[in-house]
């Protein structure tokens, strides 16, 4: 047990430091000039003396050096255009987007799983084919339509949440975090709505559950108590995978609601060709993504004693 | 869809009050759709840091209110020597930091003595030319190492505001009292500002990372008191409305665009083609496509800069007048050229006018969209597309500040030039030295006005227009107006609320 966390620990580090040097490599192939964007007016000399500060006077081989070197000391650099440390930026930024993840992680399963229970209990019923348009809606609708829909309707036209912001003490934060959650858990609680109707379908079909029904269980226990138990595995995979999904919508989400997140960050750090904070932002939420599947492993040995041989 | 068949009242909610007098009180909010990228004022030289960093932050000299003239601000007086290297400033007596703290003459020292120790601060240039500051009691010397008649300007440049060593008072109308970075920043009156009898506001609150659009929502239901260049479709809105028209300000500022043409490569190395190329362009559909929230330009200089040449009109669209240069200059059939612009909608919509303009003259225009970063870089560059969309943000409203960089041989180089067209010509050379050099100000309007003159006949650029700061206030926002240098400056405005402070309904 230890050893496969170590193990996989390892993996997350690399997969981390791979999706740091891909990006790196994609921000120094870019014919651009972050100091140019930032420093229009910025003479020769200022300009030069910029580029030195941030190694961008250097080759490709020259400016990865200065990343590892600076990465060996626990640093990520500094953002060319705030001029203070990476780390500083991510450290204000990541606790927003924490909140945010998990506010969608949370709002994914409690409106997907009973959605996915419902339509396969009711297969072919109306709940099962209403399930199918939200599911549908959920998947194909991307997210920036889905979050300036909720904005515009739910927000401005009906006045029930605020037109984005953070938000300040705990209540107002829920409040100000509902709309920008949903946005990010959209397309997760489509995809996990789906794949637990079709595995509890599955299930119910199993043997055991014909032996529940012949031992004359009610639908209601069958269904949550056998199938749903069962149906938990693959549940708790997607789940791990949608981490992926929300840092795409997280981008967008912060970006129309105003939360002072980490994709926001990204967001301008790109329109700016900010490559120490792009890089930093990348490393971090590698990191997040791999460590939080690694935890979802930890849960699915939990719930299938199959696995932990 | 849904929601079209119920129409509602988009008019103003509130009105003023009707106050007589300034009323003391109450919070401005506004929001800005970037955030603040730093508050210290030896770094800060972005927009949206430099509306808090401008409020917290007073100088030696400022702005009149609504103007560019410069006035006494925290110095009560200043004079030049008569070889105009030396600028000697009084200091108003009584000046103190928002911890009531005096404000020293040596303060002033020790923040010019910063920006030089700051390696990638981009204020490097506005510092390069003073030898030394002195401070000696209540009295400031700076030594200019050559003379520049422009540099009193420097001296309301925020950085130069007076700084202590691990202090963050204020010395300006407003201090900071809570920012939560990218969320919002609240500044609170400070009661030790050597004006503070003439600033009414409470507060201001300024919410970072608001989309436009949504701040229109916002400021629509009350949530904000003050909206700001409003995406077009809510810009052509609320200017049609009759209810709102009152509260919409537009003011020219310290801007001007157009596109480069590198006058080192052909064909735009033939005066001719340039100034076709200024004549093929109709201006003044660039203004409707801007929602008129512009001026149609002649030249770098913007309107009511001293040194303009307000008889110079803009290039007249004709297209008859274009083909003949053309034709004078062997392009009797055109030619094929790309032009670069920024990957932004306002400069496509831009470019496709000029596209569709250009063709009738036979030039044939392909548009190349570049992400901002690569876009500055490539404009800066001798090797860059030599025709792209260009424009110009000065830092202080003199034409100096528009003309040395932008069309001085010595902001040429080959990969940082901020002269985009890469223009050198002794003759103008020589008028901006002597016009820097110049302390009558008479005498150096009518140099920059000769200048003007030379650039609108050799046409580097396509000049093209002058854009607008628009802004619009509810009613209850007195005393207001866009500014032309610090674009949002609210140190004097106030609130027409009623005797509890609320908003009146109308």
């Amino acid at each position: 047990m230890i050893a496969l966390v170590v193990r996989r620990l390892g993996w997350a580090i690399l997969v981390a430091w791979f999706a740091a040097t891909a990006t790196f490599a994609a921000i120094a192939a870019i014919p651009s000039d972050p100091v140019r964007a930032i420093a229009p007016h910025a003479t020769p000399e200022v300009a030069e003396r910029m580029r030195a500060y941030y190694c961008l006077d250097r080759g490709f081989a020259g400016q990865y050096g200065c990343f590892l070197a600076h990465l060996a000391r626990g640093e990520l650099g500094e953002s060319v255009r705030a001029g203070r440390p990476v780390t500083h930026v991510i450290a204000e930024r990541a606790w927003p987007s924490l909140q945010l993840a998990l506010a969608a992680i949370v709002l994914q399963l409690a409106v997907g799983v009973p959605l996915g229970v419902v339509a396969a209990a009711r297969r072919r019923r109306w709940p099962d084919r209403a399930t199918a348009a939200v599911t549908v809606l959920g998947q194909s609708a991307p997210p920036f339509l889905i979050g300036t829909l909720f904005l515009y309707v739910l927000a401005y036209r009906f006045g029930w949440f605020p037109l984005g912001g953070y938000g300040s003490g705990f209540f107002d934060r829920l409040w100000h975090l509902v709309l920008p959650a949903a946005t990010c858990a959209a397309p997760g609680v489509a995809y996990s709505a789906r794949t637990l109707r079709s595995d509890l379908i599955d299930a119910l079909h199993a043997d055991y559950v014909r032996t529940a029904r012949a031992k004359g269980l009610s639908e209601r226990r069958i269904v949550i108590g056998h199938a749903l138990r069962n149906a938990l595995g693959p549940l708790a995979s997607i789940t791990g995978l949608s981490f992926g999904l929300l840092v795409g919508g997280e981008v967008i989400a912060e970006y129309i609601f105003a939360w002072p997140g980490l994709g926001r960050e990204l967001l301008l750090a790109v329109l700016d060709q900010d490559g120490p904070v792009i890089v930093g932002i990348v490393l971090v939420s590698a990191l997040a993504i791999a460590l939080a599947n690694l935890a979802v492993d930890l849960v699915q040995l939990r719930l299938d004693p199959r696995l932990r041989e | 869809m849904l929601f079209s068949c119920s129409p509602v009242e988009r008019g103003p909610s509130y009105r003023a009050a009707g106050n007589a007098t300034p009323r003391d009180g109450g919070t401005l909010r506004f929001a800005t759709y970037g955030q603040i990228v730093t508050l210290d004022p030896a770094r800060e030289y972005d927009e949206i840091s430099a509306y808090v960093v401008h409020a917290v932050h007073d100088t030696l000299l400022g702005y009149e209110p609504n103007g560019t003239r410069l006035v006494p601000h925290l110095a009560a007086s200043w004079q030049v020597s008569p070889d105009g290297l030396v600028y000697t400033l009084a200091l108003r007596d009584g000046i103190a930091y928002s911890d009531g703290a005096p404000i020293a003459a040596a303060d002033f020292a020790y923040a010019i003595d910063r920006v030089r120790r700051i390696p990638d601060s981009q204020l490097q240039p506005f510092v390069a030319n003073i030898a030394s500051v002195a401070a000696t009691g209540r009295e400031l010397a700076f030594t200019l190492r050559e003379p520049d008649a422009s540099f009193p300007y420097v001296l309301a440049m925020t950085f130069t505001a007076p700084q202590r060593a691990n202090s963050d008072a204020s010395s300006g109308p407003f201090a900071v009292e809570r920012w939560d970075s990218g969320v919002r920043v609240v500044l609170r009156k400070n009661q030790h500002y050597w004006d503070a009898p003439h600033v009414h506001l409470d507060a201001i609150e300024m919410r970072e990372n608001v989309p436009r659009d949504v701040q229109f929502l916002m400021f629509e239901r009350g949530e904000l008191d003050v909206a700001e260049r409003l995406a077009l479709p809510d810009y052509l809105w609320v200017t049609a409305q009759p209810a709102w028209q009152p509260f919409v300000h537009a003011r020219a500022t310290m801007n001007a665009y157009g596109s480069r043409m590198n006058v080192r490569h052909k064909p735009f190395d033939d005066r001719r083609v340039r100034q076709a190329l200024n004549y093929a362009l109709d201006k003044q559909h660039t203004l409707k496509l801007l929602g008129g929230a512009a001026v149609a330009a002649h030249g770098i200089l913007p309107p009511g800069m001293a040194g303009r040449d307000d008889e110079l009109a803009p290039y007249p669209h004709d297209v008859a007048r274009a083909r003949q240069l053309l034709a004078a200059a062997g392009y009797a059939d055109g030619f094929d050229v790309e032009y670069m612009i920024p990957s932004d909608e306002e400069a496509e919509r831009l470019a496709g006018s000029l596209q569709r303009d250009l063709a009738d003259v036979g030039v044939r225009v392909r548009i190349t969209e570049l992400a901002f970063a690569s876009y500055a870089a490539a404009l800066a560059s001798a090797n860059g597309p030599a025709f792209a969309k260009a424009g110009w943000i000065a830092d202080f409203p003199d034409a100096a500040s528009f003309l040395d960089p932008s069309f001085g041989s010595r902001a040429i180089s080959d990969d940082g030039s901020t002269n985009y067209a890469f223009y050198a010509n002794p003759e103008l050379d020589a008028l901006l030295d002597h016009a820097r050099r110049e302390q009558d100000e008479a005498k150096r309007a009518a140099l920059y006005r000769r200048a003007e003159h030379i650039l609108y006949d050799d046409a580097p650029w396509l000049w093209d227009y002058h854009q607008e700061m628009v802004e619009i206030t509810q009613p209850y926002v007195r005393d207001y107006e866009p500014h032309p240098v610090w674009l949002r400056d609210y140190t004097y405005t106030w609130l027409d609320l009623d005797a509890n402070g609320e908003r009146v309904a109308p």
